[in-house]
C-alpha cells in the first residue's frame, strides 16, 4: 500500500473510530446529566484552539515538535471532527438569535475556507506543473511588464517598417488591454479557454489584411500572447494558494474571540457551571 | 568603413602558472634535487616539458613553526616535496578538531532553541564575537593564508609524531585519489621549505616519468589497495598470496579533469553536455579486459539507444563494472560475450582495474558459484528478456528514464542531501524558506527555484556532495565536513572571505555575503573594506530536529535525498 493511501486509512480510522466513541459517550450522558452541551462545547472549544495553534507551530520551526506535515493532516482531520462535536453541540438545530448565528456563520467560514484551501492546495500544484513554464510568484510583475513592453515595441515597429497602423491599431484595440495588467482570472481557475481563443481568433482574422513582413509581426504578438496568457494563469493560481489563507486565518481568530464571549455568556446567563 | 578586429592569443596551459614568481633559477635548484635529478627530460613531451612543469605547476612554499600544511579531513589538489627543514606528521590518533581550526560541532540545548525566539537579530547576516572568535589551539593568519598551531611543543608531547625530512614525498594520494587527506602536518622550525606540486602537474610528472610513478604506485598499493581490495566481497576469500598477485597486476585509471566544476559551468551554459562527448572508460561491445572498481568520483553506466545512449545508472565509489561479463566468459569459454554497457567518466573518476586473466587464475576460483554473479542468458543477450541483475542496474526504469537523464546531466547524483521538490505537491506557499531562515537567524540559506524535469525540482541549495568539490583549495579549510553526518559546514571564525569554494561549486549553492556587527553595521577591516563569509545550507547541523526545511513542509513535498539511494527516491516519487 503507497504511503499516502496508508496515512489517509489511518486517519480516517482514527476520525471514525473518535466519532463513534464521542457520539456513544454523549448519547449515553444526554439521558444521565443536562450538562452534556458543556462537555461537547468544551472539547469543541480546546481543539478549536489546538488547531489555531498549527499556524503558530509554523512560526517556530527550530522547536523539535514534528514533522508539520504529521500536524497539517493532524489539522485537517481534527478539523472534521470539529464538525461532529459542532452538529452535537447545537443538537443539529438551527442557531437561535444573532449572537449565536453569527458564531455558526464564523464556524461555517472557517470551515468551508479550510475545506477549499485543502482542495485547492492538492489540485492546484498539479495543474500549474502541467502548464508549465512557472515563474516565481513575486517575479510575475516584472515579466508581464517586460512582455507588455515587447508587445508594445513590435506593435510600434510595424508601423514605420510595413508603413501600415494596422497592426498599431489593432494592438490599441484588443491588446493594449490585455497586455495592461493581470485578465481573465476567473476563466484561469475554471479552465475556461475562451478568452483566448477570442483573441487568437481576432489575430488569425487581421491576416487578412496584413503584408508579409506585418505577418511576422503578427506572429510574434499571437507568441507573446500565449506567453502572457500563461504568466496570467500561473499567476490565478498561485495567487488563489495563497489567497484562501488570507480568508482562513483572520476568519479562525473572530472565532476564537467570539467563542471566548460565548463562554463568557453562558458562565454569566446561566445557573453557572457547578 | 574599417572594422576593428580584436586579436587575443589562444589560452594555453599555462597562462595561469601555479605561482607567477617561480624563477628559471629556481627550476635550476628543483632539479638538482631528487627526484628531478634522477628523471630523464628528454621523457617530457615538448608542450610540456620537465621544467616547463616545475616553473608553472609548483611552487615553493615556506612554513612557519606550527603552520598547518596539510590537515586531516581536507580535500587537496597538491602533492608535497620536502626541500629543506622539517615537518611533522601527526599519527593516529590525530588532532582534536578544535586545534585543526574546525567548527566545535555541537547541537543547540533545547533552551537555546527555545530562546531563538527572542535571540534572532533583526538584520541580516549578523555575527556575534562568539562565533568569530578562533580556538585558542589555532590560529588564522589572514595575510599569509595560513592556519597555525599554538602550541607545537605541547602537541609534540601528547601526540605521536612522525617526522619528515628534505626529500620525503606526502599529499600525493589525496591529490590523485580525490580523497580526504588522512593526516595532519605541520612545519616544526621556521626554516621548513616544501615544493608543492599541483594536480595538472604531477598527473604529468606520473605520465613521463616511471620513476616519480614507480614511487607513488608503491605507495599507493603497500599503503591502500590491499585494505580496499579486502572490502570488496569478490576479493575477500583471497589469501595473502593471492591477493599480492593481484595487488601487482591491478592497474590504475584516472579520468576527467580533478576540478571538474569549471568545464560542468561551461558546458552547462553553452547546453552542450551529452554522453558522447564525455570520456570513455570501457565500451560497450569491447572485449572484457578487466573489472573496472570505481575509487573515487562517478561514472556514467549507459547502452546504445536508437542513435544515442541510454543512461540507466550512474556508479559511484565501490561500484563495479564489468565482472558479469567475465564470470560469464570465464564459465562459458566457447561463448564470451563483450562488454553489454557502455561506462563513460562524469566530471572525475578515478578506477581500478583488475585484469582478466588476474580474475580468471587468482580471483574466480575462490568464489563459490552461487556467489558469482548470473550467467547471460541468449534471450537476455538477444534483448527479448530483462533479467532481475539487469533490472536492478537499471535505475532508469525506477525513476523514470527523463529524470534519470535530467539527474546525469545536471550532475545531481553528487548530492547526499540534494533538496528535492515534488511540484505536484508543493503549494509553493514558502514556508521551507521562512523556516529555514527563521532557523538560520533571518538568513534563508536556499532558492526555492533550480533546475525541473516533470514534477521534480531541484532546488538550489546545497547538496552536501559525496564530492565535495567546493572544499577543494579553501586556503584555511574553514569549509569542512562536520564530524557527525558528514555535512559539509563553513567555519565561520576561519573563513576568510576568498570565495574559492563559491566558485568551485557547480551547483551555485554557496553564496558570499558582507556580515554585520550585532548593532546591524557592517564589519570592515582596517582597509574599510566589508567582511565577506561564504553562507550555504548547513543541513540545520546544530538544530536537535534535523533539516527545518524538510520538517516544515506541510504538503511532505520536500525532502532531502541521498541521489546515490535510487530506490528510496523511487519510492519518494511513488509515496
Amino acid at each position: 500500500m503507497k504511503g499516502f493511501l496508508r496515512r489517509r486509512l489511518l486517519w480516517g480510522s482514527l476520525l471514525v473510530a473518535a466519532t463513534i466513541a464521542v457520539a456513544s459517550v454523549y448519547a449515553a450522558w444526554e439521558g444521565a446529566t443536562t450538562r452534556s452541551a458543556y462537555l461537547s462545547g468544551w472539547l469543541l472549544f480546546g481543539l478549536m484552539v489546538v488547531l489555531t495553534g498549527y499556524n503558530w507551530l509554523k512560526k517556530i520551526p527550530y522547536l523539535p515538535l514534528g514533522r508539520s506535515e504529521v500536524w497539517l493532516e493532524f489539522h485537517l482531520y481534527a478539523g472534521v471532527f470539529t464538525g461532529v462535536l459542532f452538529l452535537l453541540h447545537v443538537r443539529l438545530r438551527w442557531p437561535t438569535g444573532w449572537f449565536e448565528l453569527v458564531l455558526t456563520l464564523l464556524y461555517a467560514i472557517v470551515m468551508f475556507s479550510g475545506v477549499l484551501g485543502i482542495i485547492i492546495s492538492r489540485g492546484w500544484p498539479k495543474r500549474l506543473t502541467a502548464r508549465g513554464g512557472e515563474v516565481p510568484f513575486d517575479r510575475i510583475p516584472l515579466v508581464s511588464r517586460q512582455l507588455r513592453e515587447q508587445a508594445e515595441a513590435l506593435a510600434l515597429s510595424s508601423v514605420a517598417e510595413a508603413k501600415s497602423a494596422t497592426i498599431a491599431e489593432f494592438y490599441t484595440r484588443r491588446l493594449h488591454d490585455f497586455f495592461a495588467g493581470p485578465r481573465h482570472f476567473l476563466s484561469h481557475l475554471f479552465e475556461i479557454r475562451l478568452p483566448l481563443n477570442a483573441l487568437l481568433h481576432d489575430l488569425g482574422d487581421l491576416n487578412r489584411f496584413l503584408n508579409e513582413q506585418e505577418r511576422k509581426v503578427a506572429d510574434q504578438l499571437v507568441a507573446l500572447v500565449r506567453q502572457k496568457d500563461g504568466l496570467d494563469y500561473q499567476r490565478a493560481l498561485q495567487l488563489t494558494l495563497r489567497l484562501w489563507l488570507f480568508v482562513h486565518i483572520p476568519v479562525t481568530y473572530s472565532l476564537m474571540l467570539w467563542a471566548v464571549a460565548h463562554i463568557v455568556l453562558v458562565y454569566g446567563f446561566s445557573a453557572g457551571a457547578r | 568603413m574599417d572594422t576593428v578586429h580584436f586579436v587575443i592569443d589562444k589560452p594555453e596551459r599555462w597562462d595561469s602558472s601555479f605561482d607567477p614568481e617561480m624563477t628559471d633559477a629556481d627550476v635550476s635548484r628543483l632539479m638538482e634535487i631528487r627526484p628531478f635529478s634522477e628523471m630523464d627530460a628528454g621523457k617530457f613531451s615538448k608542450r610540456t616539458p620537465l621544467r616547463g612543469i616545475l616553473k608553472n605547476d609548483a611552487r615553493i612554499r615556506r612554513f612557519k613553526n606550527g603552520e598547518i600544511i596539510v590537515r586531516a579531513g581536507d580535500y587537496g589538489s597538491s602533492a608535497f616535496l620536502v626541500l629543506s627543514g622539517h615537518a611533522r606528521v601527526v599519527l593516529n590518533p590525530g588532532l582534536p578538531a578544535s586545534l585543526l581550526g574546525r567548527r566545535k560541532s555541537q547541537r543547540k540545548g533545547l533552551f537555546e532553541i527555545v530562546a531563538q525566539l527572542w535571540t534572532n537579530p533583526r538584520d541580516p547576516e549578523v555575527r556575534t564575537a562568539a562565533e568569530l572568535e578562533q580556538d585558542s589551539g589555532v590560529k588564522v593568519g589572514l595575510k599569509q593564508r595560513g592556519v597555525f598551531l599554538q602550541d607545537v611543543p605541547r602537541i609534540l608531547d601528547e601526540h605521536k609524531t612522525a617526522t619528515m625530512s628534505p626529500g620525503d614525498f606526502f599529499g600525493e594520494i589525496a591529490a590523485l585519489s580525490r580523497s580526504a587527506r588522512t593526516a595532519t602536518i605541520f612545519a616544526v622550525g621556521d626554516e621548513t621549505e616544501l615544493l608543492e606540486v599541483r594536480w595538472q602537474g604531477l598527473r604529468d610528472l606520473l605520465r613521463f616519468d616511471d620513476h616519480l610513478r614507480h614511487h607513488i604506485d608503491r605507495i599507493y598499493r603497500e599503503r591502500t589497495l590491499a585494505t580496499h581490495l579486502r572490502e570488496i566481497p569478490i576479493f575477500k576469500r583471497l589469501n595473502d598470496e593471492q591477493l599480492k598477485r593481484v595487488i601487482e597486476q591491478t592497474q590504475f585509471g584516472t579520468y576527467g579533469d580533478y576540478d571538474w566544476s569549471g568545464d560542468y559551468k561551461r558546458l552547462a551554459k553553452e547546453g552542450t553536455r551529452s554522453p558522447e562527448k564525455e570520456t570513455t572508460i570501457a565500451q560497450e561491445g569491447d572485449y572484457p579486459n578487466g573489472v573496472v572498481l570505481i575509487r573515487s568520483g562517478f561514472a556514467r553506466l549507459s547502452e546504445k539507444f536508437g542513435h544515442g545512449h541510454r543512461t540507466l545508472n550512474y556508479l559511484s565509489a565501490g561500484c563495479e563494472f564489468g565482472l558479469r561479463e567475465i564470470a560469464h566468459n570465464w564459465r562459458q569459454r566457447a561463448d564470451s560475450v563483450p562488454f553489454q554497457q557502455t561506462l563513460r567518466v562524469i566530471g572525475y573518476t578515478h578506477v581500478i582495474v583488475v585484469p582478466t586473466p588476474v580474475m580468471e587464475e587468482v580471483v574466480l576460483p575462490t568464489v563459490p558459484e552461487h556467489e558469482l554473479p548470473l550467467r547471460f542468458t541468449s534471450e537476455e543477450l538477444a534483448g527479448a528478456e530483462q533479467s532481475d541483475t539487469r533490472r536492478k542496474l537499471d535505475a532508469g526504469a525506477k525513476i523514470g528514464p527523463e529524470l534519470m537523464e535530467f539527474m546525469t546531466e545536471n550532475r545531481f547524483f553528487n548530492g547526499t542531501s540534494t533538496m528535492v521538490i515534488d511540484m505536484e505537491r508543493c503549494t509553493r506557499c514558502d514556508d521551507c524558506v521562512r523556516a529555514c531562515a527563521t532557523t538560520n537567524e533571518g538568513n534563508p540559506r536556499f532558492l526555492r527555484h533550480g533546475h525541473t524535469s516533470g514534477r521534480i525540482m531541484v532546488a538550489n541549495s546545497c547538496m552536501h556532495c559525496a564530492d565535495p568539490v567546493c572544499l577543494i583549495g579553501c586556503p584555511t579549510g574553514a569549509i569542512h565536513r562536520g564530524q557527525s553526518g558528514g555535512e559539509v559546514v563553513v567555519n565561520q571564525a576561519t573563513c576568510i572571505g576568498c570565495s574559492i569554494c563559491s566558485n568551485n561549486c557547480p551547483y551555485d549553492a554557496i553564496r558570499m555575503v558582507e556580515i554585520r556587527e550585532e548593532d546591524g553595521a557592517f564589519m570592515v577591516d582596517k582597509d574599510m573594506k566589508p567582511i565577506v563569509k561564504a553562507t550555504k545550507c548547513d543541513l540545520c547541523s546544530d538544530q536537535i530536529g534535523g533539516p527545518a526545511c524538510e520538517r516544515s513542509c506541510p504538503h511532505g513535498a520536500l525532502k532531502r535525498m541521498d541521489m546515490n539511494n535510487l530506490d528510496a527516491f523511487a519510492r519518494w516519487l511513488n509515496r
